[in-house]
């Protein structure tokens, strides 16, 4: 009886242990979409301020507590997701929560201690899904420095195709024609997905016309996006050399990554201790013990020659300033890492280049779980990203079953207002799709679009 | 200060007001009754109102404390005014003030009256007047909640502001979903006493009053003789619903979801039930002597101390003449009121509760003055701002009420009947001694005193802050201010 006093209830019963920068980001986005959340953490305070401005509730205590959880209800939880600072608790929250409830747990780890157990680890311990924010970050930047030109690199359908983002620089043979000349003068092999021009957004049509400025997100399978960008006189090359700032945990995952990709680095820490501790995980790379913030030190370290240049010291404000310093003084590529401020506006503004945000990249990974764990008819959510601070979503839909929107050519389905699919994803080959294509069952179809909460890929549909 | 957002949610209230006030309508046509004119009037008043005012959607749904807490204060203000209209309109209570105060007694849930013969109301008026204790219990801000969507967490303000107790929280994550299930609760306890009422024998019309009275822990009486004139087993089953409305609600819905253990652990409704049971062995062997039997004497006493402790305000007996003794325990349980969560007033256990710790706390100090000791409830350490945030309320309280006296004094009423009339006033109990006693009523102080009162049993209901925050003047000239167009920052690069 008490649980038809929720008729609408459409969400999940999701507990969240740990309100720190990812804890909260759950919290506003999970909210938002209408799960019952509850969090734990032991800071009163924390729990107080953030019960105040969602419709949550908190509960103070160490959420690995047997009486903690009883008490935010695991019996009848759907889903605990463990992100506070500690690795092992994050375990243990997880491990507790599976005997005592029968529901599924997300961990974050991300110690490189663990982090080639983590396979293991998520199977013995019956994990949905374990998650590594700093690992993700530096495979972000790591695609973005293989590619420079972009501003952003996502990729779908496992690494076949990819979502590319990039500022039409002046003179530019895209400047001033629209998106059917495209088509015509080009290439029909990509799919210009969404636009930003003066802080706007769109979802654009084939007569939307192309100008110096605006930002691109286009979608190609691999092997075009290079043909594709040559032809627009974009080198393509990747970067032979970078220079991080701060030999933190992202640090340590891109240099490992770049090392394997032939790239030589140079990591600048200020800490001996850590320095060493480098060294011997990172033989190949070259250890500076010093301050980054000096701009005497990278001078000598040669930033003007450098190709790229990340810093990713545990300050976001540090970050950007070593960012504008580093696109005045010269041409490298810059990555900026934000992990916690929230002036997004401001820093749109500052035309900071490619920024990456590990708090971002670890909840679309956990929203894109929860998407496909509460309704799972007939597809599934296999990967989603968040474009354009929050307006746009990328979502990858694995078509399980014949549904509405099967078997029928594209150009006859009502689809929604600002929407676009962007490719289909069949028997591993990636097919740019026009009206006469049907969506069959066992495909895989990438949708952009600014509509957000999308969890079947019947939502397409008005 | 998010004005729209205060507009919307007043106007959204009025609407549900609008609608409550066809209920009597439909009672008037059962009985016939011409007065339905006025309550359809008022109806469609409060629809009007009410449409213009949420013609326009607020832009941003955000609530800060100090907006819900004006929506609280102004909504209770409207409430009144407007469900005070039958009355005056219609002439059955035809001066102004009088018809206000009988309306805000009714959704304060105090149940003082000025009416000297309340069985020449016509009943459309007599169900309208219970109807509001029972609106007024658990509150309409809490009933708004649970049934329009207000997105955006921050509603919990407006929660905060009108529940009862030091610290409010949820029963599950959704705001929705927590007033939801309270209501439930309110509205099966209340149909439970209903049907046991009808069962044991009353009219059907008196036990749906009777019971709108005792789940709002009211205490307007539909017959002159309050409850006095019923058998004493329609006595004992008012006794024991006014003893359960009394109970924290948290308390029912653990017991709602099997979690017994955990309600029937719960240290304030365990203190809540030995005050009520000592004060009755009390008042049973002082009113012994004076009784006509152990029976008769168990039932008047248990009734009336838990009439007044919930503060319900029920009456079987005069206890104005009743001894000393039994005299003064009543009117200290005035000021206990029952368990915060519930629909009673009063300043609530759980304060008292916290106060005594912090008392045995500050006597520990004087022995070990560098002693450390956190002050707990039901194994919960109690922050220190819900400790300084009690202890301000209680100078508040005590404050409000000595100026309340001296403004009621000034008419020249005895001390006791001054003292007890703003004493049942602000703690929503209803009758209090001598010239305001149980047989007596409120319709002999001055217009000036019934203003006083009023205000009192506003501020009583609403735990005083809501209301006096209306008296900042921050807070007024941020309403009046025309806010600064949302300037835009051009960053030149």
């Amino acid at each position: 009886m008490v649980k038809n006093l929720n008729p609408g209830k459409q969400g999940l019963s999701i507990i969240i242990v740990g309100c720190g920068k990812v804890g909260v980001t759950l919290i506003e986005q999970l909210s938002n979409e209408g799960h019952d959340i509850t969090i734990i953490d032991k800071d009163a305070a924390k729990i107080q301020s953030l019960t105040n401005l969602y419709d949550i509730m908190g509960i103070v205590g160490n959420g690995a507590s047997y009486s903690v959880q009883m008490e935010a209800g695991i019996e009848n939880t759907d889903l605990i997701i463990a992100v506070t600072d500690s690795d092992e608790l994050n375990l243990l929250c997880c491990t507790v929560a599976k005997r005592v409830g029968n529901c599924a747990a997300i961990a974050r780890v991300r110690t490189p201690d663990y982090s080639k157990e983590v396979g293991y680890l998520q199977e013995k311990l019956g994990l949905s899904l374990i998650i590594n924010p700093e690992l993700e970050a530096a495979k972000e930047a790591a695609r973005i420095l293989y590619l420079p030109t972009a501003l952003e690199v996502n990729s779908f359908a496992h690494g076949q195709a990819e979502l590319i983002k990039f500022k039409i620089p002046e003179g530019n043979l895209l400047d001033g024609i629209t998106l059917a000349n495209l088509g015509q003068i080009i290439t029909t092999e990509v799919v210009v997905c969404a636009i930003e021009r003066d802080g706007e957004v769109y979802i654009p049509s084939g007569d939307f016309k192309m100008a110096k400025g605006d930002i691109i997100s286009f979608v190609a399978s691999r092997k075009v996006v290079k043909s594709f960008l040559e032809t627009l006189k974009f080198k393509t090359k990747r970067v032979r050399n970078t220079m991080i700032i701060g030999g933190g945990k992202v640090a340590y995952y891109l240099a490992h990554q770049l090392l394997n990709m032939g790239i030589a680095v140079k990591i600048i820490e200020i800490d001996r201790a850590r320095c060493e501790e480098l060294s011997i995980l990172l033989p190949k790379a070259v250890i500076i013990n010093g301050d980054g913030t000096d701009e005497e030190l990278l001078k000598e370290e040669g930033i003007e020659n450098a190709e790229s240049f990340v810093p990713l010291t545990g300050i976001d404000e540090e970050n950007i300033l070593l960012t504008l310093h580093a696109r005045q003084v010269s041409s490298a590529k810059v990555i900026t890492k934000i992990n916690r401020i929230n002036f997004k506006n401001v820093i749109s503004k500052l035309d900071l280049g490619s920024v990456v945000y590990p708090r971002y990249i670890t909840s679309e990974a956990i929203i894109a779980y929860v998407r496909a764990k509460k309704d799972s008819m007939n597809s599934n959510i296999e990967t989603l990203y968040h474009m354009f601070d929050h307006r746009v979503e990328a979502i990858e839909f694995l078509v399980e079953k014949d549904s509405a929107v099967t078997g029928i050519p594209l150009k006859d389905l009502a689809l929604k207002k600002d929407l676009i699919i962007s490719f289909i994803n069949r028997n591993g080959r990636i097919l740019i799709p026009r009206g006469q294509d049907c969506i069959k069952a066992g495909d895989t179809v990438m949708i952009v679009t600014t509509h957000t909460g999308f969890n079947d890929i019947q939502d397409i549909l008005k | 200060m998010n004005t729209s957002i205060i507009r919307y949610v007043l106007g959204n209230v009025l609407k549900v007001e609008g609608i409550l006030l066809l209920i009597p309508a439909l009672i008037a046509i059962i009985y016939q009754e011409n007065i339905i004119v006025f309550y359809l009037a008022s109806a469609l008043l409060c629809l009007l109102f009410g449409i213009l005012m949420t013609l326009r959607k607020p832009k941003t749904t955000i609530f800060y404390l100090k907006e819900g807490c004006m929506t609280t204060a102004l909504s209770w203000i409207l409430l009144s005014f407007f469900g005070c209209l039958p009355f005056w309109c219609s002439g059955e209570i035809p001066v102004f003030t009088d018809a206000l105060f009988e309306t805000i007694s009714g959704f304060t849930t105090t149940g003082a009256s000025i009416l000297n013969d309340v069985e020449a109301l016509s009943k459309t008026s007599l169900f309208w007047r219970s109807f509001t204790h029972w609106i007024g219990g658990m509150g309409v801000l809490v009933f708004l909640l649970a049934i329009i969507p207000l997105s955006g967490g921050s509603n919990i303000n407006l929660m905060r502001a009108e529940s009862p107790g030091p610290s409010v929280g949820k029963l599950v994550p959704k705001m929705r979903y927590t007033a939801r299930i309270l209501y439930l609760i309110y509205f099966g306890m209340t149909l439970l006493e209903n049907i046991l009422l009808i069962i044991g024998g009353m009219p059907v019309f008196e036990a749906v009053c009777t019971s709108f009275g005792t789940a709002g822990t009211g205490g307007f009486g539909v017959l002159n003789s309050s409850i006095a004139g019923y058998a004493p087993h329609l006595q004992w089953i008012v006794t024991i619903f006014m003893i359960l409305f009394g109970v924290n609600f948290n308390a029912y819905y653990l017991i709602l979801f099997r979690k017994f253990k955990k309600a029937f652990t719960m240290s304030e409704v365990r203190v809540y039930l030995l005050i009520m049971f000592t004060a009755i062995a009390i008042v049973f062997f002082d009113i012994l002597e004076m009784s006509t039997g152990i029976f008769d004497a168990l039932t008047k006493s248990s009734f009336q101390v838990a009439s007044i402790m919930t503060t319900t305000g029920f009456a079987t007996t005069d206890f104005s003449l009743w001894p000393q003794t039994s005299k003064v325990v009543l009117v200290l349980l005035m000021f206990i009121g029952g368990c915060a969560g519930s629909t009673s007033g009063g300043i609530k256990v759980s304060r008292f509760v916290i106060v005594c710790k912090t008392i045995v706390k500050e006597l520990n100090s004087y022995i070990h003055p560098k002693s450390i000791k956190k002050i707990q409830m039901d194994g919960k350490p109690i922050e220190h701002d819900v400790i300084r945030s009690i202890n301000v309320y209680f100078i508040t309280f005590v404050l409000l009420f000595s100026f309340s006296i001296l403004l009621v004094s000034l008419e020249g009423k005895d001390l006791v009947t001054s003292f007890t009339a703003v004493a049942a006033t602000i703690n929503n109990v209803g009758p209090g001694l001598e010239l305001v006693g149980p047989t007596q009523n409120f319709s002999p102080l001055s217009p000036f005193s019934k203003w006083v009162l009023m205000f009192d049993m506003l501020a009583g209901r609403l735990e005083l802050f809501p209301l006096l925050i209306l008296f900042h003047p921050a807070l007024w000239k941020e309403l009046f201010t025309k806010k600064l167009g949302s300037r835009k920052v051009e960053i030149h690069d």
